[in-house]
Order: structure tokens, then C-alpha cells, then sequence
């Protein structure tokens, strides 16, 4: 029995199988759990969400004005002097466009600024340094594969 | 922040706005071995496989020359800087991320190989590093709607700490990324040439394996 | 009484284990690719129970890392099974004769304005539609480097946050244009990779 798991599990082609069937008892045992003791969600968010559906900038309006700062509900305000103005900077163009229009927030118009700039950049900028990295790295991968078959 | 875990006390942060890195001895001691290994890779020249034709006296060496060494350790350099920045990140969304950035790296190490049987195995670690991604972000993402915060640093403080069913998602992630039994795949890709850069394979998973270890008892 | 997001997160567990289940039969290398590939849409929606802003930022993160290890392992796959042949009949409909130029260059102009990561992804379709009419002898090393001094560009913005958060126009700035950069070249690089017809 032993012999047929350990020769099993050394074939690399059932390896996905294997951790799929982790993944599911986990998943199953998570549901179980969650039924039997269900944990409660903290009311007291980082970086909470708030709707306001008369504003332009629905969803992304956090109050403020350009190179003014806003309230941010940041996790260690200290580290971050310049907490808030990131989120309430317009660029001119988008600025006119929350002027003109009454749903800038759910264009495409994604200029520099706004609540989720200054999390990605500024507060947890790390974060994204590491995914542009592992970018970066996967990149380099596909192309150093792709240019050695075409010499 | 001053509660110590299994770590000891911490002697040593370095604030990146929200992300707080800390150095406590257990993660500044993984920190300096990762550090070493990856000086060992920028310095050292790689290993040459030779292969003995059987019944013969022929035999055909494997180096590892030119753009492909520079590319393999270009990739070990960066598993190295992705293994020092999860050994030290305080925060388990980061440390998630530079798990998974080490995966991406080990994928790399190997992939200028050109062994049909390393490729396989390379395939499918690939294969399993991506689905591993799912329990580690989903465990960071439980653990943040239900305390409230990311940062190691608070969730030591706090009584409930991490629920358990995301403490389970982050470790069958971090199998996935190359603890055993799913280890049997990172064991084929060692069959590849070139020494210094094929063991930065081991030393990252088992680094990783030592913080995820610590990062569970603290949290 | 069982929360909203308790309700969420039995639902996405669900989903998991469905979506993970489809590997225990799955024996087709491809296949299992794509499937990994759907696994990463449950794990998106377990961050975005959440539901804060600071959720929002966390699933770009976490789409970018599985798009690029599924670009790694898929480049392997190829490699493995040296699937280098070049595609024999290309597509081709009416606009393409007609309109490449006027199309590729809106579109860029109009990723231009818009910057950061849509703005990339407008701007690196303009540039893939005209590589796809044209045909391209792109230089591959070229615009590979400029999307690593991109990269560089935005360490360095993330170092101005860092070090001298008082300089935070400049960072949001200079952040916006290399991820621009970045998005674009990359983009475009992958789009024309194994497509060309004169190259």
C-alpha cells in the first residue's frame, strides 16, 4: 500500500491531481467550519469603502481636492506623511470630466490619483513593486525562450 | 509592536508605508543565509556535467556557457532578492507575493534547460505554483476581512489572531510552492546542470518553509 | 446569525473545490493549464469579499501574478513540445488594408491620455492591431529594454514615495507613465510574439 502511494506520488504527472485533492479536503473541511462556527467579518476596515451615488466620482469619491489631503484609514499613518493627497489629486483633464460628466468614476478614464493609486503606490507600494517584478521575471522567461528558437 | 513571537524580540524594522519588514534574530538569521547564497551565485562559476557513455570510455560534458548562463543566473539572483524579501516582510499579503515571485524564479531557473524530462517537471511545478497562488492570497484576503488588518506585527497583538482556516489556505499554499509530497517535482528539476543555481531551488524552499513556520506560531 | 460574508466565502469555497475538482480528471497538459488559469478567477473572488478599497488594490496583484506565471509555464509548454511552427495563413478582413495607421494611432494617443494600466492596455492594442495588419519586423531586444527601464522608472517612483513623500506628484507621475511604458511594451511584445508574417 505504502509502495503503490510513494510510486504514485513520485510520478510528477499526478502531482496536480494530488495537491487538487489538498486543495478540495480544505476547501470541504473550510465550509465545514464555517457552517459549525462561523467567523464574523471586522466591521473595522482598512481603507473602507464608501458609496455616494450623486458624486461624479462614484465609486472611487473619498472627499478632498487637489493638493489638498483627505481622510485615509491607513494601517501605519506614521510611515506615511503624505497620507491622502495622492487620493484627492485630479489630473486637469479628469478633473473636467467630473465637471462634465456625471459618471467619471466608471469610464475608463484612469488617470494618476485616486484612492486606489495611493494604496498600490504609496501605503502598500511594495506589494506592487513585487508584482511588477514577478512580471518582470515571468517576462523575461518567455522571451529568452522565445528569442533562443529563433536563432 | 512589541510582541514576541517564536522569533524573539525584534531588533531592527524598515517601514515601507503600510508594509513593515522587521528583523527579529530567526528572520535576520534566514535573512543572512539567503543573502549568502545569492553572493554565492553572483560569485561562483557553474558546476559541468559530465556524462559517461556506458560500456565505452566516451563521455560528453554539460556546461552551461553564454547567454544561458547569464539568464539562469540572472533568475537565481532574483529567487535570491524574492527569497530575502519574504524572509523579512511583515506583512502576509507581501509575503504571499514574494512566495509566489520565488516560484516564478524556480520556473526560470530551469527553463533554459533543454532536457525533455526537466521540462516536464518544470511544467508541471509551473502548473501547481500557479493553483498555489489561490489558498495563499485567499488566506491573506480571510485574514483581512475578518481581523481587520495585514500586518504581522498587529496580528500578533490581537488575541484572535489569524483564523485557522486561513492559517490551513497559506500553508497548502506554501506547499504547493515546494514542500513535500509536492516536492517530488522540484526533485526532477535538480536533475538539471549547473550547480550553484539548481541548489537556489532548495535553499528557497526551505527558507520558505522556516518563515511560513514562524509567521503561523505568530500570528 | 450567518453574515453576508460568511455566505460569500461558503459559496467561493464551493467554487473551489468545483474548480479544483476538474483536476482530478483532467490528464491533458493544455487543459490543465487552462484550468489553472479558472482556478485564478475563485481566488480573485475570495480578496474580493472583502469588499474595501484596499481589497480593490489587492486583486491587481493578484490577476498580474497569475497572468504572468500562466505566460511563464505556457512559454515551457511550447518549449517542451518545440511547437515552432509559424501559423501558415494569416486573418485578414477588409479594415485591415484600409485602416491600420489611423486605428493603431487613436488607440495609442487615447492610451496616452488615459496612462497607468488601462491606459497600457488601450495603447499596446493600437500597436498589436497594427502590427497584425502591417506585419512587423519589430526589434524585439529594443523594446524589451524599454519596458525594463520602465520597470526601473517605477522603483525609482517607488522610492520617492518612500524617501521623500514630499515629492508625491512626481512619484504619482512618474508612476503612471512607466507602468504606461511598461504595459505597453510588454503587451505588444507578447501580442506579436509567433505571429509574424514577414519576420
Amino acid at each position: 500500500m505504502i509502495g503503490r502511494l510513494s510510486r504514485y506520488l513520485a510520478d510528477i504527472d499526478n502531482l496536480t491531481t494530488v495537491y487538487a485533492v489538498v486543495v478540495v479536503a480544505v476547501a470541504a473541511f473550510g465550509i465545514l467550519l464555517l457552517v459549525v462556527s462561523p467567523l464574523s467579518y471586522e466591521e473595522e476596515q482598512l481603507y473602507p469603502k464608501s458609496i455616494d451615488p450623486t458624486s461624479p466620482l462614484n465609486p472611487y469619491e473619498r472627499g478632498g481636492d487637489p493638493f489638498n489631503r483627505t481622510e485615509v484609514l491607513a494601517q501605519y499613518p506614521e510611515n506615511s506623511p503624505y497620507l491622502g493627497y495622492v487620493t484627492s489629486y485630479l489630473t486637469p483633464l479628469s478633473a473636467f470630466f467630473a465637471a462634465t460628466s456625471p459618471y467619471m468614476g466608471t469610464t475608463i478614464l484612469t488617470h494618476p490619483g485616486g484612492i486606489i493609486d495611493e494604496i498600490l503606490y504609496n501605503t502598500r507600494g511594495l506589494d506592487t513593486v513585487a508584482e511588477t517584478s514577478i512580471l518582470f521575471v515571468a517576462f523575461a522567461i518567455a522571451s529568452f525562450l522565445f528569442r533562443r528558437e529563433e536563432e | 509592536m512589541a510582541s514576541a513571537g517564536v522569533a524573539g524580540e525584534p531588533f531592527f524594522a524598515l517601514p515601507f508605508g503600510d508594509i513593515v519588514n522587521y528583523f527579529t534574530p530567526y528572520t535576520a538569521v534566514l535573512f543572512g543565509f539567503a543573502l549568502l547564497f545569492t553572493l554565492i551565485c553572483i560569485l561562483s562559476r557553474p558546476e559541468q556535467q559530465l556524462d559517461v557513455v556506458f560500456g565505452t570510455d566516451a563521455y560528453y560534458a554539460k556546461g552551461v556557457t553564454g547567454k544561458e548562463l547569464r539568464f539562469r543566473r540572472f533568475m537565481s539572483i532574483a529567487c535570491g532578492c524574492a527569497t530575502m524579501a519574504a524572509m523579512v516582510s511583515g506583512d502576509v499579503f507581501n509575503f504571499t507575493l514574494f512566495v509566489s515571485m520565488v516560484g516564478v524564479c524556480i520556473i526560470g531557473i530551469v527553463a533554459a534547460v533543454k532536457s525533455r524530462h526537466v521540462l516536464d517537471a518544470a511544467y508541471n511545478y509551473g502548473i501547481i505554483a500557479i493553483v498555489a497562488t489561490i489558498p495563499l492570497f485567499g488566506g491573506a484576503a480571510i485574514t483581512l476581512a475578518t481581523t481587520g488588518t495585514l500586518s504581522i506585527w498587529e496580528l500578533s497583538a490581537m488575541a484572535s489572531g489569524m483564523p485557522l482556516i486561513a492559517k490551513m489556505l497559506i500553508i497548502v499554499g506554501v506547499m504547493g510552492e515546494g514542500i513535500a509530497p509536492f516536492y517530488a517535482a522540484k526533485a526532477e528539476l535538480f536533475r538539471a546542470p549547473g550547480a550553484p543555481y539548481v541548489i537556489m531551488i532548495h535553499v528557497s524552499s526551505l527558507l520558505m518553509f522556516l518563515r511560513v513556520v514562524e509567521i503561523l506560531l505568530t500570528v | 446569525m450567518i453574515s453576508g460574508y460568511i455566505i460569500g466565502l461558503i459559496v467561493v469555497f464551493a467554487g473551489v473545490a468545483l474548480t479544483f475538482s476538474a483536476f482530478l480528471k483532467e490528464r491533458d497538459d493544455v487543459h490543465k493549464l487552462i484550468l489553472a488559469d479558472l482556478t485564478e478567477i475563485a481566488g480573485l473572488a475570495i480578496i474580493a469579499l472583502t469588499a474595501t478599497d484596499l481589497a480593490e488594490a489587492l486583486i491587481i496583484p493578484g490577476l498580474v501574478v497569475g497572468i504572468s506565471e500562466l505566460l511563464a509555464v505556457s512559454e515551457i509548454y511550447l518549449t517542451r513540445e518545440k511547437l515552432f511552427f509559424q501559423p501558415e495563413k494569416l486573418f485578414t478582413i477588409e479594415v485591415m488594408d484600409s485602416a491600420p495607421g489611423i486605428m493603431g494611432a487613436v488607440l495609442v494617443i487615447f492610451g496616452i491620455i488615459l496612462s497607468g494600466f488601462t491606459g497600457g492596455a488601450v495603447a499596446a492594442t493600437g500597436m498589436i492591431f497594427y502590427f497584425l495588419c502591417k506585419g512587423h519586423k519589430e526589434r524585439f531586444s529594443l523594446v524589451e529594454t524599454v519596458s525594463a527601464y520602465a520597470w526601473v522608472l517605477w522603483i525609482a517612483a517607488f522610492f520617492t514615495f518612500m524617501l521623500a513623500p514630499s515629492y508625491w506628484f512626481f512619484g504619482v507621475m512618474m508612476a503612471g507613465g512607466a507602468i504606461l511604458a511598461k504595459v505597453v511594451a510588454k503587451m505588444s511584445l507578447i501580442g506579436a510574439m509567433r505571429g509574424e508574417s514577414n519576420a
